[in-house]
Parts: structure tokens; C-alpha cells; sequence
């Protein structure tokens, strides 16, 4: 079996990030995997709290930028490829939607999937009401009813979130909430937010749209009216995804002390380890610990080793070239805009495509949305944009 | 940045806030993304807000995009 990388990391969130710069550093062949881009779920939030040190705040975009630059100046190869499967051994193996892919190591970093009730219809009702993400789709709510469904200090922190929007915010809380004093302080303050404990939802309502949803208190059940519903519980790890290693109820990856594994050949880092807490800086700091790990595994000797520099790194791969020539044969005539469908981002791109319209003296706007704001660009709609226009305004950020 | 890379010409509106992430992710994705920086945050403004983002993000696209054209 050959390997085609020293270490493929799983995952290019905080952890992800940091595993591979510190593999790359020692001199190490690493590829990033990432679906979406590079950043993991922060990429989703505007401010995080409690970074770098509790009672702080960072912006997500920018330490997300700050670890990609740092990856990348390290040698870090970024890969959009999908992990389908990681068969952990002597020498793992990981199929991706490129094809097979083999590594002397892993590190599998790949966080928690988004939340879910695990009730009848909810995937259908997702854009439709029930989202994860406050600050992205928060503002759509402005003037409306929502819950926040979780115990953490995450669900505590988008429950403040939507508060700055929402008319009325209840907080569904299972059992009892986990979060911190701090935030216990902050929630009782404000005026639109109401906690219940020991609370269940056991049904959701509407057509099509979210309208409301059963919950379940010390046993009574009531309905409760709201447009939106953000659940932060039910979140899985990546335990379907790896072959031959154990997990804990909620498919985290369990290990044998920090970071490592049973298998001596893959390692864990971030939210995807079974005890993990959860936050930036621990994610942050499993990623150094799994970096070093790797790269301690395969260098047993001590040692810096010889380093082996990459004459092509930074050389635009001969596949990108191909796809450069392969996009359609739509002439300056066609033009589309394609919203990220942020709050305001669609509003925007209408407001600009119409300037842009009028000084081309275009005849129309194609247009395209991904399904909602937290969601990945849809491949087919890529595919039809770029090969049906000749250029496309797109809304990032928000 | 992936319709970029395959053949579309695709100019970024981005928030001065996700400035940074996008032009690491750039490099990352190795190309070199056309790029109009908005003020942060477009989300929560109102109709006349709205309209000075659109006419200041308009104001740097028309020149990018008459580039774009004239030189293809």
C-alpha cells in the first residue's frame, strides 16, 4: 500500500486547522479535508465569546483566517474532496469523493453534525423554520416567536443572539442547562427570554413552514406557537464515518488518553472526540496535541528529520488549468447573482445586479440562493452556473 | 471561488468582516478571487442603509466587471 500523504486530516475547522499546521511545520506531507471550506462550523458565527480567554470576544472570520493563512504557509495542501470513510489500521486509508486516498496517519477532526430533534418531518422543515445557525438566519425572525432547543452554553449564546431580533425567545432546556454562570446572569436579564427546564419537544407543526411545536413539561404538554426552532441537541459525531474504532452514545470517537487512539495510527481532535468540551481554545489545543502526536508517531527517531520541500507547492495543479477552459459557452450577456441568502445578502445582489443590468444593458438576471444560509452550495447549482453564464455575482459574508 | 475556478467570471461581495477568511480560503483554493468589499454587517439594515451598501458596492463592481469584459 502506498501512501499518497504522511497525515490526512478529516476536518479544516479549528482543530483541523491546527493539527495539520503543526504536522506541516515538523516537515510533514499533509492534506486538509474539507467539504465546504475550510473554517468548519465557526464559519457560521460572527463573534465568539470567551476567546482567546473567558469574558473576551474574537471575530470567528478572523481567527478562521488566521489558521487557514497559517496552515497554508505552512504547506498545507487544502482538498474540497468528501470524506465518505476512514478505514483506521496500520495504514489507513480514506475514500473520498476524488477516489482513494492512502496516509502514513489521520487525524480525524471533523466536529459534531448539526442538531436534530430526530422527530417525523423535521428535515423537511430545515430552511423552513428549523435552523442552526443564529446568526445566519436570526434576522429572519425579526419580530417573531422562537425556541432554542439545548443545554449548553452554545444554546445559551444563540438564545441571546436571537433575542437581539426575536419578539420572544423560549429556551427548551431537557434536563437541567450546563451553561455558566455567566450566562445565566445574561439570559435572566433580558426581557424576551424565557428558560424552561426539563423540557421536551415531542412534535412539530405547519404545512410546508414551521408554525409551532409540542413540548412536554413535568407531564403536561402544550403547544407553543413559534416561527423558528434552532436545535442544538441530538449533534452526532463521526463515528459512522471511521471503520474499527469505538464510540460513546453519541458517535464521538473514544480515545486512550488525550488525543490518541486505539489505533496507534489515527488520532482525534476537537468536538469529535468523545469528552471533549466543546470550546475554541480546547478545540485548539487538541489540535496542537494531535499535530505533535502525528508527528512523534512518525518520527520515532527524534529529531526534525530532512525536510522535503514541495518544487510544486504554489504551482497552479495541472487539474485547475483543465477546469478553467471547461466552463460554458454563455457570452457577456448572461449574467447571474447567487446569494449565500445571509439576511439582506439577496436584497443586495438585486440592488447590484440592477446597476449592473443597466450599464450592459443586460435583457435579464439568472439567479440562484443555496437553500439557506448554514447549508453548502448545492453541486448541480454550481455545475448550472457555470456553465450556463459568463459571470456570476456572488454574496459572501453577511 | 468554485465558480471561478471553473471558467465563470464571479466577483465576491463580501463583508469587511469575512475579509480575511475569504482571501485565506482564496489561497487556499489557489486562485485569485475579484473581490468588492462591503461594509459589515448588510443583515439588520434598513431600506436607505441597504441602498448605500448597494450603490457604494455598485460603484466598485462596474469598472471590475468592464475589466473583466474588455479583457476577455
Amino acid at each position: 500500500m502506498n501512501s499518497d500523504w504522511d497525515l490526512a486530516v478529516v476536518g479544516a475547522g479549528v482543530a483541523g486547522l491546527t493539527a495539520a499546521r503543526v504536522a506541516a511545520e515538523a516537515g510533514l506531507r499533509v492534506v486538509a479535508y474539507d467539504r465546504m471550506t475550510p473554517g468548519g462550523q465557526l464559519v457560521n458565527l460572527t463573534t465568539l465569546h470567551d476567546v482567546p480567554e473567558p469574558g473576551e470576544v474574537t471575530s470567528s472570520a478572523g481567527l478562521l483566517g488566521r489558521l487557514v493563512a497559517e496552515a497554508e504557509a505552512a504547506g498545507v495542501t487544502m482538498s474540497f474532496a468528501e470524506v465518505t470513510r476512514v478505514r483506521a489500521g496500520a495504514a489507513p486509508r480514506l475514500e473520498t469523493s476524488e477516489g482513494e486516498v492512502g496516509a502514513r496517519a489521520v487525524v480525524v477532526a471533523t466536529g459534531l453534525t448539526a442538531g436534530r430533534l430526530g422527530l417525523p418531518g423535521e428535515e423537511l422543515l430545515v430552511g423552513r423554520g428549523i435552523s442552526t445557525c443564529a446568526g445566519c438566519d436570526g434576522p429572519l425572525f425579526r419580530g417573531r416567536a422562537v425556541a432554542v432547543v439545548g443545554d449548553d452554553d452554545w444554546t445559551a449564546e444563540e438564545a441571546l443572539e436571537l433575542a437581539e431580533v426575536a419578539t420572544a425567545v423560549t429556551v427548551l432546556v431537557p434536563g437541567q442547562p450546563r451553561w455558566s454562570g455567566e450566562r445565566v446572569g445574561r439570559l435572566a436579564a433580558s426581557a424576551r427570554v424565557e428558560v424552561l427546564t426539563g423540557a421536551t419537544v415531542t412534535a412539530l407543526r405547519g404545512e410546508g413552514v414551521l408554525s409551532g411545536v409540542v413540548v412536554a413539561t413535568a407531564g403536561s404538554e402544550r403547544e407553543l406557537a413559534v416561527d423558528g426552532l434552532f436545535p442544538y441537541v441530538g449533534r452526532r459525531g463521526p463515528g459512522a464515518l471511521v471503520d474499527g474504532l469505538p464510540t460513546d452514545e453519541a458517535g464521538r470517537l473514544r480515545t486512550e488518553g488525550g488525543v490518541r487512539t486505539a489505533v496507534p495510527t489515527v488520532f482525534v481532535a476537537g468536538d469529535a472526540r468523545s469528552a471533549a468540551t466543546g470550546s475554541v481554545p480546547s478545540a485548539g489545543a487538541d489540535g496542537e496535541a494531535a499535530g505533535a502526536a502525528a508527528v512523534a508517531m512518525l518520527r520515532p527517531a527524534g529529531g526534525p528529520g530532512l525536510r522535503i520541500v514541495d518544487p510544486t507547492f504554489g504551482v497552479q495543479p495541472a487539474d485547475s488549468a483543465a477546469e478553467a477552459q471547461a466552463g460554458g459557452t454563455a457570452d457577456w450577456s448572461e449574467v447571474a447573482l447567487f446569494s449565500n441568502s445571509k439576511p439582506n445578502a439577496t436584497e443586495l445582489l438585486r440592488g447590484v445586479g440592477e446597476r449592473l443590468q443597466e450599464h450592459w444593458e443586460l435583457p435579464e438576471l439568472g439567479f440562484a440562493s443555496k437553500p439557506n444560509a448554514s447549508a453548502a452550495a448545492d453541486k448541480d447549482v454550481i455545475d448550472w452556473l457555470s456553465q450556463r453564464y459568463k459571470m456570476v455575482l456572488v454574496a459572501v459574508g453577511d | 471561488m468554485e465558480l471561478e475556478k471553473r471558467g465563470a467570471v464571479a466577483p465576491l461581495l463580501v463583508t469587511s468582516t469575512f475579509l480575511p477568511l475569504v482571501e485565506a480560503q482564496a489561497k487556499a483554493r489557489r486562485v485569485t478571487p475579484r473581490i468588492v468589499v462591503v461594509p459589515h454587517p448588510v443583515g439588520g439594515l434598513n431600506e436607505a442603509e441597504l441602498a448605500e451598501r448597494i450603490e457604494a458596492a455598485a460603484g466598485a463592481l462596474l469598472p471590475l466587471a468592464d475589466e473583466a469584459r474588455g479583457s476577455a
